[in-house]
């Protein structure tokens, strides 16, 4: 299987972390992952803050050389994945006008949903050699990768499930709560970092309380903030991993440290204390 | 605190201090523009506040996402576009999402901002609207944002500077940035992409430049 990979800006610099442990996955699972040609950046939310044209313009750049290699696009970043088909939406309505050759008939996938298809589940399952026995997860899936339901596709907006089904392929224990889907403000986050913290720091309590010892997400944006929040202020930490990070760990004989050593908040004790790190 | 309704004067009062609007010659332009351009029948809202029931940030809004929504039906565009609404708003899309009647706030909200940043009002929340500008700077000098000269380049604004120093978070910033360095986490370099010519002549383009 071939697939056309849009990783966006945040996996060569902050997130470099999630692009190393989604190319062990796919190689893994045997999957070709064809990074597109030349791709530029989608112009996130501040395209769409300050200029219109440009959020439909610049995504259509990306969706213009995909589908020049006829390869459906897999987004690993929530964002630049509800760009993509926000763009889609907007060239088929014939709004902008855009300066490359692009239909828009090409699919888009998020990640999270692409590898929790049951063929998929099926293949992971087969792939295990290490099942995450006993670590207790949540999944955190933010807001672009499901809102608005009528860009992402989502039917389960309010209760997402493509993340929670693969962290229970890999074995961990998943427990349900309620702020999957609530947003972190990333997009305020740096400007007005009080209150991107104020609603970072809701999320992580709500995720402790609910018994999880690590919260799972798959958007680069919720674990730096997820992550930072965390970088001296508690005593008690909560590893937050990409969920492919996990799959790689479950995948492989040996797992390594090193694969962690972005991370603010260290999750290597919490894998060790699981066996599930040497 | 007294409550004003069961106080008939002092609910004479706070009506008297504010003055009454008059649609007067703005007619229904502003709300049938809006209309036009955004695609969403703004007519539609019935004032139920979902919306703003489920904003995360409602609380720092100085006009709830509801009463945006009944300021566009009522004309008053200056003070939507002076308002910390527009610079606020996460763009989570939850008041879409759960609008009743499926009125795409976050879009209206998103249109508001987009004509605030083309007309002379100064955003109430600079800080953001710089942010975003800066993002859009450094994307078309690169075709990539590189999250390092993102921030060398949002901490170069002077306005931006200052009101860290004055916040005293400037240190601190400082050294979240020296650990993010660290833990390899902030890229120096990270490859640009070649369609920076392009990018920058759709730009000028959209902004009404012949190009």
């Amino acid at each position: 299987m071939r697939l056309s990979f849009y990783p966006g800006c945040s996996l060569e610099g902050m997130a470099n972390d999630y692009a190393r442990s989604i190319d062990a996955v796919f190689k893994n699972l045997s999957i070709d992952l064809v990074e597109i040609e030349d791709w530029s950046c989608c112009g996130a939310t501040a395209a769409h803050s300050l200029n219109q044209a440009m959020s439909v313009v610049l995504p259509a750049r990306n969706l213009a050389a995909a589908e020049k290699m006829e390869l459906d696009i897999v987004s690993p970043c929530a964002m630049c994945f509800n760009r993509l088909r926000f763009s889609q939406n907007m060239i088929k309505k014939k709004v902008f006008d855009i300066p490359w050759p692009v239909t828009g008939d090409i699919r888009v996938h998020d990640m999270t949903r692409f590898l929790a298809e049951p063929p998929m589940i099926k293949s992971i399952k087969e792939r295990i050699l290490r099942p995450l026995n006993g670590l207790r997860v949540v999944c955190y899936y933010g807001c672009q990768m499901v809102r608005p339901p009528k860009i992402t596709g989502y039917t389960d907006y309010e209760n997402p499930q493509t993340m929670d089904r693969i962290a229970a392929a890999a074995g961990a224990q998943v427990i349900d709560w309620s702020y999957k889907a609530t947003c972190c403000g990333a997009s305020i986050g740096i400007a007005r970092r009080e209150i991107g913290e104020s609603l970072t720091k809701r999320i992580l309590q709500k995720a402790r309380q609910s018994g999880a010892e690590a919260i799972v997400v798959s958007c680069p944006l919720c674990q730096s903030n997820l992550d930072m929040i965390q970088k001296d202020r508690s005593k008690r930490h909560t590893p937050v991993f990409y969920f492919t990070e996990l799959l790689r760990l479950s995948f492989e004989e040996h797992g390594d440290p090193k694969w962690f050593k972005m991370h603010f908040t260290d999750p290597v004790p919490l894998l060790r204390a699981k066996g599930l790190l040497s | 605190m007294q409550n004003i309704i069961s106080n008939p004067d002092q609910a004479h009062e706070h009506d008297s201090g504010e003055e009454r609007k008059l649609i007067g010659d703005r007619g229904d332009y502003f709300l049938n523009r809006m209309q036009g351009e955004t695609g969403v029948n703004i007519s539609a809202c019935y004032q139920c506040e979902r919306c703003t029931n489920a904003c995360p940030v409602s609380h720092f809004m100085d006009i709830k996402p509801h009463q945006a929504i009944r300021y566009v039906q009522l004309g008053w565009r200056e003070d939507l576009l002076k308002s910390s609404t527009i610079w606020m708003c996460l763009s989570c899309e939850m008041c879409t999402t759960y609008c009743p009647n499926e009125v795409d706030v976050a879009e209206i909200i998103n249109h508001l901002r987009n004509m605030a940043a083309h007309s002379s009002i100064t955003p109430k929340e600079k800080s953001l609207a710089v942010f975003h500008q800066t993002f859009l700077e450094v994307l078309q000098k690169s075709g990539k944002v590189n999250e390092f000269r993102l921030m060398n380049a949002y901490y170069s604004k002077p306005d931006i500077l200052k009101e860290r120093v004055k916040q005293g978070i400037l240190i601190e910033d400082l050294l979240l940035g020296m650990t993010l360095l660290r833990k390899g986490r902030l890229k120096l370099f990270t490859p640009k992409s070649r369609a920076i010519k392009e990018i920058k002549k759709v730009y000028s383009q959209t902004r009404g430049e012949i190009v």
